[in-house]
């Protein structure tokens, strides 16, 4: 079996994108709150729906990141071996 | 969120509720047999006439309350004696005459379970005796018969009960209490009904026995679905407008049940309360879809009793961020119109609305009831509201069917007016 090796330099960049995707999240919930004129406590009370959303856009992120990728190693491949 | 709890437990909580606010400031009648655990150490003695299935029914919730008896059981049908005395662990007395049963001494009081053509005769016959009665619903066959057991527990200042549950229902009474405190506003119309999908018929053993078994659907004994069914919502409907209504109007009929009985097996009501409300009653037994329910409907907002919930004409609005999401779902997924709507359907308000009463009921008041005729009786305390209430019901059924019958507008006749 093969070890998986997480190294420190991905995990460091998919934590990043993490917290951006979380900040995100909370920048979102402000808008509601400002659009829709609800209450600030909000920002607490919906903390949950703010993680949920924070996952799905992950994910979301995630799932794009990977399609981009396999669409590039072809290209990827070739550039290496023509080095 | 919903919750079961220890007897013990729901009690003391529903001592909270029902005993505060609501019931001791308006209702102070209620108040006293709203709950009560123990009572003063008095062993209340009974005796029951009818342990037939309601009697039997209501014997399995005697039989939990401490302090609290049948001493005598009274049945003409023996299948039915035998079977409510070996509920008392063979230690009541039979009869089968209930004059027999007044005579006894060593009673507090009586449990009527009887068909409802016995009911007055009975609970007069009782009350004169001297004893406490608890009667099942309907109070009575007729308005004079209701009249007369009126006038029986005035002269005699004996507790007369009427087996409405509902007013010991905790549920029933948060309801009552938040409508009283104007949370729908102004009550502009109550809508009721009971649907079942049975024949309502009841095994006989033999053909003679039809009218002693299957009462219910013969009108010498009977005033069908709405004595059985009808007053308990009707009685909902009066505690509420602290009302009763003036005038009766409707339909029935018997369409699908040609079984050989003589009561409607539909009806199909409006009871027009005084300030200009009313109550649209139906009762049903060939198709149970939508099962029971009381909607009580003000400007303000609307409550499903049954199920114990209310729905705020103006519900507070959703958190942002799901408004904020909901709106860009629309706009991704929605389709785009070509031209603006003219009209658009005024389909149900989906609003699923909150618990009026956020515990999670097994009862459905009977249990609360008995323990609360028991406590009367040892506090030697009648409620003049709740038999009033059930007085102006009772009668309120019946002229629902009379009204179908005669295909007229009905009066509540002023000499019943108490």
């Amino acid at each position: 079996m093969k070890d998986l090796v997480i190294k420190g330099k991905w995990l460091k960049r998919e934590l990043i994108i993490l917290a951006a995707v979380f900040l995100l999240a909370v920048i979102i919930n402000i808008i509601g709150i400002v659009q829709h004129d609800t209450k600030w406590i909000e920002m607490i009370s919906q903390l949950h729906v703010v993680i949920i959303l924070t996952v799905i856009l992950y994910v979301l992120l995630w799932i794009i990141r990977s399609v981009i990728y396999v669409l590039v190693l072809p290209f990827k491949r070739k550039k290496e071996e023509t080095k | 969120m919903i919750y079961k709890q220890s007897r013990r437990d729901f009690l003391q909580k529903t001592a909270l509720i029902t005993g505060g606010l609501f019931l001791g400031s308006h209702f102070p009648d209620l108040k006293a047999q709203s709950v009560i655990e123990g009572g003063n150490g008095k062993i209340v003695r009974l005796g029951l006439i009818g342990s037939g299935s309601r009697g039997q029914y209501l014997m399995t919730h005697i039989n939990l309350i401490p302090g609290v008896e049948v001493v005598a059981v009274c049945d003409n049908y023996q299948p039915n004696l035998n079977k409510g005395v070996e509920m008392t662990g063979g230690k009541a007395e039979p009869f089968d005459d209930y004059s027999k049963l007044l005579d006894k001494d060593d009673i507090d009081g009586i449990i009527i379970a009887t068909p409802l053509y016995l009911h007055s005769v009975m609970a007069v016959d009782a009350l004169n005796a001297g004893l406490h009665v608890f009667c099942e619903k309907a109070m009575a066959k007729t308005p004079s018969e209701c009249l007369d057991m009126y006038r029986a527990q005035q002269k005699t200042g004996k507790i007369l009960l009427i087996g409405h549950q509902r007013m010991f229902n905790p549920k029933y009474l948060k309801a009552f209490e938040m409508i009283n405190h104007g949370q729908l506003g102004d009550i502009t119309q109550i809508r009721a009904y009971w649907h079942r999908n049975n024949d309502w018929r009841r095994e006989v053993p033999e053909p003679g026995l039809e009218k002693t078994i299957n009462w219910r659907l013969y009108w010498d004994y009977s005033e069908g679905l709405m004595t059985e069914l009808g007053s308990h919502q009707i009685q909902v409907a009066n505690f509420i407008k602290k009302d009763f209504p003036r005038r009766v109007s409707g339909t029935g009929s018997i369409n699908y049940w040609h079984d050989g009985r003589e009561v409607f097996d539909n009806v199909n009501l409006v009871y027009e309360y005084p300030d200009g409300s009313s109550l649209i009653y139906d009762s049903m037994i060939n198709n149970a879809h939508y099962g029971l329910e009381e909607q009580i409907m003000g400007p303000k907002g609307t409550m499903e009793l049954e199920i114990g919930r209310m729905y705020s004409e103006n519900p507070p609005p959703a958190p942002g961020i799901l408004q904020l999401l909901n709106n860009i779902e629309h706009k991704i997924f929605d389709p785009l119109p070509l031209g603006g709507k003219s009209w658009i359907p005024e389909t149900e308000v989906k609003n699923i609305g909150e618990y009026i009463y956020e515990v999670d009921l097994e009862d459905d008041g009977t249990a609360l009831e008995m323990e609360g005729f028991a406590q009367m009786i040892r506090e030697d305390h009648h409620s003049d509201i709740l038999l009033r209430e059930a007085y102006y019901a009772s009668i309120a059924a019946v002229l629902g069917n009379e009204a179908i019958k005669k295909g007229e507008v009905i009066e509540f006749p002023e000499e019943y007016i108490l």
